[in-house]
């Protein structure tokens, strides 16, 4: 499938990026790594007018570690240097597991951490050929009025699959934006919507500029189920940030990605580790949480009754090998 | 159509090239450049048969590239491999292990291979499946892929190992 056309602009820096994504309205994208745009644009799901390249810009390149021991995270970084730094790995392995875990090889070569953040949700009936979805009758994604994957639904159930925002979540990470409205940083946590067509609350003008992680001592991983193990979106995939003794958690936060519309925080299951510990009775019970904390699941990708027993499944295998690790001390 | 100008440098000669800013780099590779080596597959960055190298060696997908963001760029394609001298190690392992079925995806996993082991020179099992995840033949399995890459990993080790050594003769 061919390109469509459009206008396309080289931004020299940020500031050059976020005047002509503000000038260009509705019409225009920013165009980072592309490996998710450019198979978006070919299928018809979306036509910028403009896209505004803002690959290897100086201003959302480099991974930093604070003086406090906090992370900074270009949201230019690609993926493969993101999963291939020693700081990342040593104290973030979640962080290093989720962004290679994403796509192939070839594809973490080329795309961004900000990309997979803003990764648009996918649903069978909507990620394919113009010719394909012609076929049915719009939905929600596609400006009709309905869901092909739950008839009832008043919202687009599509799925988010990014592998890093799980991961970020758990972490309790933070996004940096900027605009020509200026600078701002809001909580991941309150990026995400449960809404396949308004997935996240980056407003039109916005580019995410980095991504902050906080300091904090965690003991933390990513696991991913799919179909394979290369180049493919999971069926379930869990994040989970432990802080403090197995006998005296002080924090346990867990994040499923690719169940639903927005990464799920198991709200739950988190707290019964908190409040009992990281011991095998407290984690079966965890476990069991997970399907109250899930709520109602789609029958999108794979089925409700799988992704439930998946995610079950996941959190008791991460939390059992997180339960293995010697703390760090503060 | 719009039009620009853009230079690419393939394989190590300087080309100026023009473009529409939809043309992917595999688009201007085969049609402008007339370099019909790297294919056209799937086009939404899953079979890998459009494989390039960048400038740091790493493998990309040339169909998921705009042409248009790598002027001033270079890169190597499935001609740059071979040089007067004879086949590259990587294209030798898959001759002699008959790594080659109909030979579509060929270029793609032979520059998937060569990017592996320019950026790892000693790659363990897991890393060789993880990059040839990004490549796939359809013909066949990957497990004569799988030891031609092996050949070729032994036998760059041992050039490497010659040219380090104490002085010949």
């Amino acid at each position: 499938m061919l390109l469509p056309a459009f206008r396309y602009l080289r931004a020299a820096d940020i500031g050059e990026a976020v005047a002509a994504l503000a000038a260009g309205g509705d019409g225009a994208q920013v165009l980072a790594g592309g490996t998710d745009l450019l198979i978006s644009m070919r299928q018809g799901l979306v036509a910028p007018v403009t896209l505004i390249g803002i690959r290897g810009l100086q201003e959302l390149d480099g991974i930093d570690t604070g003086a406090t021991g906090d992370l900074r995270v270009g949201a230019g970084v690609l993926l493969t240097d993101l999963a291939e730094h020693p700081v990342v790995l040593a104290r973030f392995p979640s962080l290093a597991q989720a962004a290679r875990s994403v796509g192939s090889r070839h594809v973490r070569n080329m795309a961004t951490l900000g990309g997979n953040l803003r990764l648009p949700t996918r649903c069978w009936y909507t990620n394919q050929s113009a010719d394909w979805r012609a076929s049915r009758a719009p939905c929600w994604k596609t400006d009709g009025g309905l869901c092909h994957v739950i008839k009832t639904s008043e919202t687009c159930r599509a799925i988010n699959s990014s592998d890093t925002a799980p991961a970020l979540l758990a972490l309790g990470a933070r996004l940096r934006l900027r605009s020509v409205r200026g600078e701002r940083e809001a909580p991941l946590a309150a990026f995400y919507n449960d809404d396949g067509v308004r997935h996240t609350n980056l407003a039109r003008d916005e580019i995410i500029t980095a991504v902050l992680v906080p300091p904090a001592r965690v003991r933390t991983l990513f696991v991913k189920a799919a179909a394979r193990t290369g180049l493919d979106y999971g069926y379930g995939t869990l994040a989970a940030a432990v802080t403090g003794a197995n006998k005296a958690i002080k924090s346990a936060r867990l994040v499923a990605g690719s169940v639903g519309s927005w990464p799920v925080t198991l709200e739950r299951a988190g707290q019964i580790i908190v409040e009992r510990g990281l011991n095998p009775a407290a984690i079966e019970a965890a476990g069991e949480a997970t399907r109250e904390d899930l709520g109602e699941v789609a029958n999108l990708f794979s089925p409700p009754g799988y992704k439930k027993r998946l995610v079950r499944g996941l959190v008791v295998q991460v939390l059992e090998q997180l339960r293995r690790i010697k703390p760090g001390t503060d | 159509m719009d039009q620009h100008f853009i230079t690419l440098t393939v394989n190590g000669d300087s080309h100026r090239v023009p473009v529409a800013v939809q043309d992917t780099l595999v688009d201007v590779l085969r049609n402008k450049l007339g370099l019909m080596g790297t294919k056209r597959g799937c086009t939404s960055g899953s079979c890998g048969v459009c494989t390039i190298q960048g400038e740091d060696s790493r493998a990309v997908l040339s169909c998921l590239a705009l042409a248009i963001e790598w002027d001033g760029r270079s890169l190597t394609t499935i001609e740059g491999v071979a040089t007067p001298a004879g086949l590259h190690p990587v294209q030798q392992a898959f001759l002699e292990f008959g790594a080659v079925q109909c030979g579509a995806c060929t270029p793609g996993l032979i520059m998937t291979a060569k990017a592996l082991l320019e950026t790892n020179p000693s790659p363990d099992e897991a890393a060789i499946n993880e990059a040839l995840a990004g490549a796939i033949c359809r013909c066949t399995g990957h497990i004569k892929v799988k030891e031609a890459v092996r050949q070729a990993i032994r036998r760059m080790a041992a050039t490497t190992e010659d040219a380090d050594g104490a002085p010949q003769g």
